[in-house]
C-alpha cells in the first residue's frame, strides 16, 4: 500500500515540521486523502467513523458499523472508504511507535500539518495517548516463534530394569507446553540436561551483556 | 553358592559344546564385538558378509552360529544384569562345562569392556522421545509489523528430539523474552537441586 513510502523515510526524525514526522516524508496517498475529505464531515459522524476504525485495529468485524454510517450520512461508499482507511492507516503509524519517545505534541503537530481540524486532533490525539488506546490482540506475537506456556517436569530414579537388577540410574521427565497448543513430552538424560542448564545460563549472560551494549543506549 | 546366572538348558548344552569346539585364536575379538552393539536393540551385530565370515573361520554351520552368537549375547547380557564381576562370570561359565581357556576370555573381555557396557545399558531410556540435541540462537529484534523501535532481545531455542519410531529428529522451537528465559532457568535450577539431593 503506502509501504514504500514509508520504508523510505523511516528513520527520519519524528519532530514534525515541514515534511517528516511520524507518518515519514511522504505522507501515505489515503490518509491525505482522508485529511481532505474529513473537512466537511460533521463531528458526530467522524466520532463514528473513528469507532469503527478503532474496532478494526483491535482487529473485530465492523461490516455491519460501516453499513450503519452509510446508510445514516450522505456520504458515498468512496468517501467512506478513503475516510476509514486513511483513519486506519493514520493512528496504525502512531501506534507502532513507543510512547517513550513518541510524544503527543510531535503527533498534534503533524497532524496540523496535515490541515486536520483541531477538534479531531484532539480525539485522535486521545485514541493514541489516552486510556482508550487500543489493544491490538497479540498480533504483535503473531510474527513470533511460539514461547513456552507450560513446563511440567519430574525426576526418577530407576531402580531395577528389565536390563539392569541395580540400575539406580536418575532420569528427568519434561512436558513442554507450547503457545502453538503443541505439547512435547521426553526425557532427557542427566547429561543432556547439563548441557541444556549451561547454554540456558550461557544465552542469558549474553543477553545481560548485549543489554549493557551501547547500541540499546541510542536515544530514538 | 547363588542361583547359576546362566541355566543349563538344552540349547545351552549344545551351544557350550559348540563353543567348546570352536578355535580359541579369533574368541577374544567375537567376543569384544558382541559386547560393544549389546545396548542396542534391534541391530544385529553381523552383517550377512561377517556372518559368512564369521562361519567358515569357526567352521561353524549358519544355525549353529546363530545358536553361538545368541547364547554369548545372552550370557553377556545376564552379566550386565547382575552386574557380575569378572571372576564370578569365568566361575558360572565353568560351572556349565564352558572350558576354561574360553571362560578365561569371557572373563577378561569383561574385565575390559564390562562396565562401559553397563553403563550404556544405564542410559536406555524406555520413553519413545529423548532430547537429543539443543541448539540456540540470540536475536536483537529492532522492530515487528505492529511495533516499531523494540530493541528487544529473544532467544530462540530449539530443542532436537528423537522418537524411537522415526529416524528423523522433531525440531521443537521455542521463543524466549530476557525474563521468559530468566524463569526457564530458575526451573531448571529447581530440577538440579532435586537431582543433587540424589546423590
Amino acid at each position: 500500500m503506502a509501504a514504500v513510502g514509508k520504508t523510505m523515510a523511516y528513520g527520519h526524525s519524528e519532530s514534525g515540521g515541514g515534511r517528516g514526522g511520524f507518518l515519514g516524508a511522504r505522507v501515505p496517498a489515503e490518509v491525505e486523502a482522508m485529511a481532505r475529505a474529513v473537512r466537511d464531515v460533521d463531528k458526530e459522524t467522524f466520532r463514528r467513523l473513528l469507532k469503527v476504525t478503532v474496532n478494526a485495529l483491535e482487529g473485530k468485524d465492523c461490516k455491519e458499523s460501516v453499513k450503519l454510517i452509510a446508510e445514516s450520512t450522505n456520504l458515498s461508499e468512496e468517501q467512506l472508504a478513503f475516510l476509514i482507511s486513511g483513519m486506519y492507516t493514520l493512528l496504525r503509524e502512531a501506534l507502532r511507535l513507543p510512547l517513550s519517545t513518541f510524544k503527543q505534541e510531535v503527533f498534534k503537530e503533524d497532524l496540523k500539518e496535515l490541515r486536520i481540524p483541531e477538534d479531531f486532533i484532539a480525539d485522535f490525539s486521545s485514541i493514541v495517548f489516552g486510556n482508550r488506546r487500543p489493544v491490538s490482540e497479540g498480533t504483535a506475537q503473531r510474527s513470533r516463534l511460539p514461547s513456552v506456556q507450560d513446563f511440567k517436569w519430574r525426576v526418577d530414579v530407576a531402580i531395577s530394569t528389565s536390563s539392569l537388577a541395580r540400575a539406580l540410574q536418575p532420569s528427568i521427565l519434561m512436558l513442554l507446553k507450547l503457545s502453538d497448543g503443541t505439547a512435547h513430552r521426553f526425557e532427557v538424560p542427566v547429561a543432556k540436561f547439563q548441557e541444556l542448564r549451561y547454554n540456558v545460563a550461557l544465552i542469558l549472560k549474553e543477553m545481560n551483556d548485549l543489554e549493557k551494549r551501547s547500541i540499546l543506549k541510542i536515544q530514538d | 553358592m547363588a542361583a547359576p546366572i546362566v541355566p543349563e538348558t538344552e540349547s545351552i548344552r549344545k551351544a557350550v559344546s559348540l563353543l567348546n569346539a570352536v578355535a580359541a585364536g579369533r574368541f577374544p575379538r567375537l567376543l569384544s564385538r558382541l559386547l560393544q552393539k549389546l545396548h542396542l536393540k534391534a541391530e544385529s551385530s553381523f552383517s550377512e558378509e561377517e556372518e559368512e565370515k564369521l562361519q567358515v573361520a569357526f567352521s561353524l554351520e549358519k544355525q549353529d552360529l546363530h545358536l553361538v552368537l545368541e547364547t554369548i549375547s545372552f550370557i553377556l547380557e545376564q552379566a550386565v544384569y547382575h552386574n557380575l564381576k569378572p571372576a564370578a562370570l569365568q566361575q558360572q561359565l565353568q560351572s556349565i562345562h564352558l572350558d576354561q581357556d574360553k571362560a578365561e576370555a569371557f572373563a577378561s573381555a569383561w574385565a575390559a569392556a564390562g562396565q562401559d557396557t553397563i553403563e550404556k545399558f544405564r542410559q536406555r531410556v524406555l520413553t519413545p522421545q529423548k532430547l537429543e540435541t539443543i541448539g540456540w540462537q540470540l536475536n536483537l529484534q529492532m522492530a515487528e509489523s505492529m511495533q516499531a523501535k523494540l530493541k528487544s532481545p529473544r532467544a530462540v531455542l530449539e530443542l532436537g528430539v528423537s522418537n524411537e519410531d522415526s529416524k528423523n529428529l522433531k525440531k521443537v522451537f521455542a521463543e524466549f523474552s530476557h525474563q521468559e528465559l530468566f524463569e526457564f532457568y530458575n526451573k531448571l535450577e529447581t530440577i538440579q537441586a532435586q537431582l543433587d539431593s540424589l546423590t
